[in-house]
């Protein structure tokens, strides 16, 4: 489907970046070149320019899928060198159902209206599947940017084999024994964050409060982008409606010579209004809705790195536990060396659990402003846009009414 | 635009007498009309739409009126019979009759309840005692009132302004509301509805025949209650008569097809099928659009609440604070989405639906007008059948039945005459209402539409006021 529209984004992607990260220095600076979308895949044109000593050359081209980006944000989440740091969320999933989907409803209701009125839809829906590509990719994007201004994250073996690799790094999709694993998985730690949130005590109230917070914080968050969408949905949704009613103004104006002058023009304002409402629904989508979603995901892996750290805290307190016992059992002969493991592990525990309290509550610090900067600018680009729509609109209607008194 | 194209030949034939007294009629009777179109506009927006409707018959009308007053030459005024009546219209140039319907409040309880509507007349016409009156009258009065007009005046070709549908559902919500809640009166429905009769009112009130029609005076001035117009009832007997009636009138309408020899009502005819449809069907996109913004302001709200929830566990003081001003401007713009659907819907697809009955309302008048042909017609069938026969009973000698038939055939005669005066006399009529029908169309099209852009525009200025107010407050995060 939308053959049209495969290579398009290459040249129109740039300006659509959804979240720029700062970069003062060079040394290590990627993008997505190009993106092609083939039938189920999209295949993303990472682009690296570097001046570490590392890299074996300063410029590459590889060609990534989604399921690589998937497997490297893994790797990461699954270092325990890194348990300290919020790991950037891992892009979504290419998903042009939805289009698809419209589409051939389009396709069914054919018949019943005219070909105007299709080849309109069928012009907004291509768009907007171009829109969902372009946020696509740029999701993409953002996830390797913030991996590589890192200052940790971007010496990792595993990005520079991601960047620099020029064969396929073969990571299949998950097959359905791994699915069911993955699920298995993943409802072991949520019970085991549950269990730790329930057992375990954290004596530091700067964690126990961003808790909670970010607990709540998730959660409407989530919400609030789930109607977020639904909005802007529905507010497509009305755009949509105009050419309906631009048509039947058209064919009405058709009908009735007498009126036929004033309803052309009458048409016509509701086209342009169509245009406008259409750009209003998009733009509420990119600033408002993307940027909501963006922080429900980061707030995620935020939340994650607490439950890290809570992990980490258990392991500490057993450690504590173990020495505890070794120290309880000293009249055995062996007693003396079990002690002394006991002692040095729970030292190593403690001092991983220290340093990660550190790391995290920079990071969690870091977190909030990062966020307060880019709520600050979605906010006031959103306002601004709808302003500026706003005011066209207003002129589109004012141009028109001007020409129907001139008929008078 | 109607004027260039569609004097109709009968029109002139008819009024040629009369035109012909005095050249300087027309002028006179446009100047009369300026001064009406004056007086009206002073009498607010509304006024505007529905009032300019005396304009479209001129020459004659106003100049009947006018004639009476100033009366130059004695214009021979015997072409058709209505005439006499459309002359008593207009005194002066600048009569008016202004209808507001308004305080619909509930009477009664149960069953028996039913919504009555304060009909306030201003006017300074000489046929009514007062200047200004007011009335109650319930909805099944004006439906009663709308079917008398119909009764009267249709046969002779005369447009009537449909009344507003009955809609039991409505009814009967209303039926079951308590009484002591007003909150039903306020709301959608009983206000959609005295709109509509506002409307009506007005239409008829513009009308220069119907508006000084008896009937439509005791409604304005009666203030005793009216009989009860029981035969408006969709359950009565009446009621299902006048289903079977209809359907009748339906098959008819299938089934007969008339040969027209004139070319005015062929075009004519396909004109209002042409609009019916196409205004059928940009009223059901107008009332997706409806649906559709009214959701749109559903979940605008929801996601205002989803805001304000956001704003309440965020941290960051200046970011809280500027997420529930966002929350505030969502909700503002939830209010404009809804005063937009509404605007939507008591403008546009109001007017679209009223002039679906409208055209409905001349469909009927030019049916009226095939039915005075099949008449016509079927008079002239007897007629030739009768002179078959007496040629008949002549040749076989029989002079007694000769002269009975002969009898007939005069009797017959004169139906086919008759027939034949009264088909003139309604295409004529229907040409006349037809022309100021189209007038009133396209003014009342127009001042419509211009209406519902400025709202449009409007909304769209407030809209910008709510972002510009919210501006400043997503600045303020720091």
């Amino acid at each position: 489907m939308m053959d049209g529209v495969e290579d398009a984004p290459e040249e129109s992607r740039k300006g659509a970046r959804s979240e720029t990260v700062d970069l003062t220095d060079n040394s290590l600076v990627v993008d997505i070149s190009d993106a092609l979308s083939e039938k189920e895949k999209v295949k993303f044109t990472v682009h690296t320019k570097t001046t570490l000593p590392e890299f074996q050359k300063p410029e590459f081209l590889v060609v990534r899928q989604h399921e690589e980006f998937v497997w490297l944000h893994d790797r990461f989440e699954e270092n325990e060198l890194y348990a300290g740091y919020i790991i950037p969320p891992a892009p979504p999933r290419p998903d042009f159902d939805a289009s698809r989907e419209k589409l051939q409803k389009l396709g069914e209701g054919e018949g019943s209206m005219t070909k105007e009125e299709f080849s309109k839809m069928k012009q907004e829906l291509e768009a907007e599947y171009l829109a969902t590509f372009k946020k696509t990719v740029a999701m993409h994007e953002v996830f390797l940017c913030r991996l590589v201004s890192h200052p940790i994250f971007r010496n990792d073996h595993n990005l520079r084999v991601f960047l620099e690799y020029d064969q396929d790094l073969c990571v299949r999709g998950k097959n359905r024994m791994e699915m069911l694993e993955g699920f298995v998985k993943s409802f072991s730690t949520t019970s085991d964050e549950l269990l730790l949130s329930a057992t375990v005590k954290d004596v530091n109230d700067f964690f126990e409060q961003e808790k909670l917070f970010l607990l709540k914080y998730y959660k409407q968050l989530n919400e609030a982008t789930t109607r977020a969408d639904s909005m802007t949905k529905k507010h497509k949704d009305v755009a949509d409606c105009f050419i309906k009613v631009h048509t039947g103004l058209l064919q009405l104006s058709a009908a009735d010579p007498d009126l036929g002058k004033s309803l052309t023009k009458v048409a016509e304002v509701f086209e342009k209004a169509r245009k406008v409402e259409g750009r209003v629904a998009s733009d509420e989508d990119l600033k408002l809705s993307d940027l909501l979603r963006y922080y429900m995901r980061d707030t995620y892996a935020a939340k994650r790195l607490l439950y890290r750290r809570l992990r980490c805290l258990a392991n500490y307190e057993n450690a504590n536990r173990n020495l505890e016992k070794a120290r309880a059992k000293n009249k055995d002969v062996h007693a003396a060396l079990e002690v002394a493991e006991a002692e040095a592990a729970q030292k190593i525990a403690c001092e991983k659990f220290d340093q990660m309290s550190d790391k995290g509550k920079e990071e969690l610090m870091d977190f909030k402003t990062r966020r307060v900067i880019a709520f600050r600018k979605h906010l006031i680009e959103l306002a601004e846009l709808e302003i500026k729509h706003a005011k066209s609109q207003v002129q589109h209607f004012k141009n028109c009414l001007a020409s129907l008194r001139d008929e008078e | 635009m109607a004027d260039d194209r569609e004097p109709p030949p009968l029109f002139e034939n008819v009024d040629i007498s009369k035109n012909f007294d005095d050249g300087s009629e027309d002028i006179f009777s446009s100047a009369i009309d300026d001064i009406g179109g004056l007086t009206i506009s002073n009498n607010g927006l509304s006024e505007v739409n529905g009032q300019p409707e005396g304009s479209p018959q001129p020459e004659q009308d106003d100049m009947g009126g006018f004639l009476d007053r100033s009366a130059p030459t004695p214009a021979p005024r015997n072409v058709v019979s209505n005439d006499s009546k459309e002359s008593m219209e207009r005194d002066g140039g600048d009569q008016f009759l202004e209808i507001i319907v308004s305080e619909p409040s509930k009477r009664g309880e149960g069953m028996g309840a039913f919504v009555a509507y304060k009909v306030i007349t201003r006017t300074n016409m000489k046929l009514f005692k007062r200047q200004q009156f007011s009335v109650y009258r319930r909805f099944s009065d004006f439906l009663g009132l709308h079917d008398k007009l119909v009764e009267k005046y249709l046969r002779s070709g005369r447009i009537i302004p449909p009344a507003p549908e009955k809609s039991m559902i409505g009814t009967t919500k209303i039926k079951m509301s308590n009484q002591n809640d007003q909150q039903s009166l306020t709301g959608d429905f009983v206000e959609k509805r005295r709109a509509a009769l506002e409307r009506y009112m007005k239409r008829t009130a513009a009308h220069p025949v119907l508006c000084v029609d008896p009937d439509f005076r005791e409604f304005l001035e009666c203030e005793d209650e009216l009989p009860r117009a029981n035969s408006t009832s969709a359950l009565s007997g009446a009621g299902v008569l006048r289903l079977f009636n209809k359907v009748g009138e339906t098959v008819n309408k299938i089934t007969f097809k008339m040969d027209e020899n004139d070319p005015w009502f062929e075009e004519k005819t396909t004109q209002m099928e042409n609009l019916d449809n196409q205004l059928r069907k940009l009223h059901g996109s107008v009332e997706s659009l409806v649906i559709h913004r009214k959701d749109l302001a559903v979940l605008t709200s929801s996601f205002a609440k989803s805001a304000a929830m956001l704003s309440n566990c965020e941290e960051h003081t200046a970011l809280s604070r500027a997420l529930s001003q966002l929350a505030e401007t969502e909700e503002k713009v939830e209010t404009l989405h809804n005063e937009q659907a509404n605007t939507d819907f008591s403008i546009l697809c109001e007017l679209l639906k009223d002039y679906i009955a409208l055209i409905g309302a001349v469909k009927d008048v030019f049916h009226e007008r095939v039915k005075v042909y099949q008449n016509w017609q079927h008079a002239q069938l007897m007629l030739n059948k009768k002179r078959e026969q007496k040629a008949k009973l002549e040749l076989s000698g029989k002079p007694d039945r000769g002269n009975t038939a002969g009898v007939e055939v005069v009797e017959w005669q004169a139906k086919v005459e008759r027939g034949q005066e009264e088909f003139d006399a309604i295409s004529q009529m229907i040409k006349k209402e037809m022309e100021r029908f189209e007038i009133n169309r396209v003014k009342d099209f127009k001042q419509t539409v211009i209406t519902y852009l400025e709202n449009l525009m409007l909304h769209q200025q407030q809209l910008v006021k709510h972002w510009e107010a919210f501006l400043p407050e997503a600045k303020a995060i720091a």
